[in-house]
């Protein structure tokens, strides 16, 4: 039985890493009595994947990995049972049973949800929202290890609001064209002709989406 | 969710953040405001060393039984917050409150290790409490150290206000009433220290004044007050199942050095190697029985979820209960997927077969430590372990499947000639030929053996029969190692031969610090102020900021390396008792220029001392 685990990470579990977090879970199930699914060969690990990883420092409420259980469990236990186990900080949000096809966390993400809010205050502006709404053509490089690449920033952006505080988003999260968000900032910022450097910001992801079969934006446990 | 006392801007520009914001699995939360005593426990280290210690984890545990105590945790920043703490004037916080441990009432330091020395310091002065002991007031909290190095507490007697000798278990309890009691009473620290020296295994360096003989050794020891004790004897617990052992030990976000659960299942060694210190101080034996391992293993894997439980003990093999232990550990471990590691096994029949049913396929390396290369060597040492058995052991693991084999030796032991480092490579080579005479051509898993050889050098200890060695320099360690590459190369087997040997800088100061005295703190604060932390770490270790101290101390390191001591001499440490007498000590020293064996406490008692204790081994 394939499971889809949705859970939050906020506070001071954002420091938490990636690798980190998915030994996390292995030791909370080892906690709990929920029977997961082991692979074979020479050393066997929990059949478990985590969908689009969450940076160091990033908070969500809206985070989701797949995780393979033996049948015939309950699984409406399943949510309170971790729940138990978890860290000031991660909460499981829900348990969803996956169809027997279904496409793994990480290969089925298209899209995220983000809300930025800036530390001692907002520099943006509506204005400066609009014009990126309009705008065909906002080009941002960042600098890799092979060096400078441009890319056109509205390609990846699908939403953009202002927000008192900062602004939300919804952007491309695939693993083929995933938008880090400070890049959107610093582009908003530069946009005003403000140092990015000079303005810290939290990032919170809001959800994780999937298209569905009419090419709509639902939440990533929402499996047809 | 508590707030950190390091900000976001911190935490995001040092390397793993996650060793500094606490939260993890099991830590102990209380209400400050409801406990009577706030008690730091720190390990001088970088977390994941410090987290992966087991002596903590019962303290913790312990401490934190205790409904009127709140024990938390404080590890070495590493040196990239070091720096910051330093620029931003943090100071240093315990995890679970996240507050200063300033304003704490104890700071316990476990002190495991001589490199971990400047640590201390950096610990003491990042916390913002004075680094010596008499500069500190009731605004500080109590400075005391446990662990293995203050069995010669000496070099650090200027930074700690007590030390605890022994096993922490016993006497704590006892200690807190009276600093409940005192403190209640208005007392002065130095009231305070005075009450708490006449509790049993503590020791206050200040309530002891040493006066030196003309040559610079000891010449006595001399108690503050008359109801100060002038032999500080060992604290330990007498019956393993009746004693505290941690169900729920902290469960780290970060993968630690011990990544795992670690069952202690006895304490001490039967074995009286001479060269080694837990071998002496450990005495006597003390077993944990299989039903008690048993149900402290099933619960420890149920509250922290690890996938590896590991059986801790100097010498896993003399456990009485192995066997049954393992089947029934075996058993449950399969159950739920989780891997046994039995570090500490001789290698025989019994082993391998242990080592087949719970690693199945994967054949990883066997270690063997015969310590010296020649059999007069083993028996100078008492190194009960012949080169038969090493070649039976090997046979069998070649028979097996195993191909891998490590080799532990030391070089600079007592009385050691050309002979008997020539027998550590003839021993690596023995090895390499008993797998091509055991293992069949066409049988040969990678076609070829393979020998890994590890030599360090002997560092004399304090309450080992070796406490009167004289210790190699530098220079003969070098010219040692040396030898020994040469000679491994003019094996036959050479090819199959890795050869690796250890700094000997490092080996020195160790050395200097084992069997140091009082007059070795300046030093160390001379070192620490020139730099020196993370001593233990190559990447960190600065040799020539150490000799400069040294130097502008006056202190001649030969004093206490080289030099010969006389079989009377007073020691820096001759004040403490680990229950084996000196008198013993001094006769397996003599039994070791004989080249004559003494048989293990399971053969025949020894009269070592430790019979004074009642328990374990002595009595049963």
């Amino acid at each position: 039985m394939k499971l889809r685990i949705k859970f939050s990470k906020i506070g001071v579990l954002k420091y938490i890493g990636h690798l980190d977090l998915m030994r996390y879970f292995q030791k909370a199930f080892r906690r709990t009595d929920i029977r997961v699914k082991y692979s074979t060969g020479f050393s066997p690990h929990m059949i478990m994947s985590f969908a689009q990883a969450l940076g160091v420092g990033v908070e969500s409420e809206g985070e989701y990995f797949d995780v393979e259980v033996e049948d015939g469990q309950d699984v409406s236990l399943m949510k309170d049972k971790l729940n138990a186990q978890m860290a000031e900080g991660i909460t499981v949000l829900e348990v969803t049973v996956l169809p027997e096809k279904a496409g793994n966390a990480m290969a089925s993400v298209a899209a995220a949800t983000y809300e930025i809010e800036f530390v001692d205050g907002n520099p943006l502006n509506e204005e400066v929202i609009s014009k990126f709404k309009t705008l065909d053509d906002i080009p941002f490089t960042k600098t890799t290890k092979t060096g400078e690449h441009t890319f056109n920033i509205k390609d990846f952006v699908y939403e953009i609001d202002y927000l008192n505080k900062g602004f939300s988003f919804c952007c491309d999260c695939s693993s083929a064209g995933n938008l880090k968000p400070k890049f959107l900032v610093d582009t908003l910022l530069n946009m005003m002709e403000l140092n990015p450097e000079d303005y810290l910001f939290h990032i919170l992801r809001k959800d994780l989406f999937l298209r569905n079969s009419k090419g709509e934006l639902v939440p990533l446990n929402c499996v047809e | 969710m508590r707030e950190l006392a390091l900000p976001e801007s911190v935490l995001m520009s040092v390397s793993k953040p996650e060793r500094y914001i606490g939260h993890e699995i099991n830590s102990v939360i209380k209400d400050k405001n409801k406990v009577d005593i706030r008690f730091a426990m720190c390990f001088p280290d970088v977390y994941e060393i410090g987290m992966s210690h087991l002596g903590i984890q019962i303290l913790y545990d312990m401490f934190n039984s205790f409904e009127d105590t709140w024990c938390e945790r404080v590890y070495s920043p590493w040196p990239d917050l070091d720096k910051i703490m330093r620029e931003k004037n943090i100071p240093l916080f315990g995890l679970e409150s996240q507050e200063p441990i300033k304003n704490l009432d104890f700071l316990g330091i476990t002190i495991q290790y001589e490199m971990c020395y400047t640590n201390i310091l950096q610990v003491l002065e990042l916390g913002g409490i004075p680094l010596l002991s008499t500069e500190r007031t009731w605004e500080d909290p109590i400075v005391i150290g446990g662990g293995p190095c203050t069995y010669n507490p000496e070099p650090l007697a200027d930074f700690f206000d007590m030390f605890y000798i022994g096993e922490g278990e016993t006497r704590y309890r006892e200690l807190l009433d009276v600093y409940k009691a005192s403190r209640a009473a208005g007392d002065s620290r130095e009231e305070f220290l005075h009450k708490a020296a006449r509790i049993p295994g503590m020791y206050v360096p200040s309530m002891i004044d040493v006066t030196y003989k003309e040559d610079g050794t000891v010449d006595s020891f001399i108690p503050k007050y008359d109801d100060v004790p002038k032999t500080v004897l060992k604290e330990i617990v007498k019956d393993m199942d009746n004693t505290y052992y941690p169900e729920k030990p902290v469960v780290p976000f970060i993968k630690i050095t011990q990544d795992r659960i670690t069952l202690e299942i006895q304490r001490g060694c039967i074995r009286g190697c001479r060269f080694c210190q837990a071998g002496q101080i450990y005495r006597p034996v003390r077993e944990r029985s299989v039903d008690y391992l048993l149900d402290k293993a099933v619960k420890l894997l149920n509250n922290t979820g690890h996938e590896e439980i590991t059986l801790s003990s100097l010498s896993s093999s003399d456990y009485s209960g192995l066997n049954e232990l393992l089947n029934k550990l075996i058993e449950e471990c399969n159950n739920k997927k989780v891997n046994i590691a039995l570090p500490s096994l001789r290698i025989d029949r019994f082993s391998l077969d242990v080592m087949n049913k719970i690693q199945d396929i994967k054949k990883s390396s066997l270690t063997f430590a015969p310590e010296a290369g020649s059999q007069r060597m083993r028996n100078i040492i008492n190194k009960g372990l012949t080169e038969e058995d090493i070649i039976n052991g090997a046979t069998m693991a070649f028979k097996g499947g195993w191909t891998k084999v490590k080799l532990y030796f030391m070089l600079g032991l007592p009385f050691e000639t050309e002979e008997d480092i020539k027998g550590i490579a003839d021993l690596s080579n023995l090895i390499c030929a008993t797998f091509y005479d055991t293992v069949p051509k066409e049988e040969r898993v990678n076609g070829h053996v393979q020998v890994v050889t590890s030599t360090s050098f002997f560092i004399p200890k304090p309450f080992t029969p070796f406490q009167w060695a004289r210790m190699n320099t530098s220079e003969e360690f070098i010219d040692k190692a040396e030898h020994t590459k040469r000679y491994i190369m003019g094996e036959l087997n050479q090819k199959h031969i890795k050869y690796n040997w250890h700094e000997a800088d490092v080996s020195l100061l160790e050395g200097v610090f084992a069997r140091g005295d009082r007059k070795l703190s300046k030093v160390i604060l001379n070192a620490y102020k020139r730099g020196c932390i993370f001593d233990a770490w190559s990447e960190f270790y600065k040799n020539e900021e150490w000799l400069k101290a040294f130097d502008e101390e006056g202190i001649d390191t030969n004093f206490y390396t080289t030099r010969e001591r006389y079989e009377d001499e007073v020691f820096p440490w001759d004040f403490i008792s680990c229950g084996v007498t000196k008198a013993h000590l001094l006769r397996e020293w003599h039994k070791a220029k004989e080249e004559k064996v003494t048989p293990n406490c399971q053969k025949q008692c020894s009269g070592c001392g430790a019979l004074s204790f009642e328990c374990g081994i002595c009595v049963n």
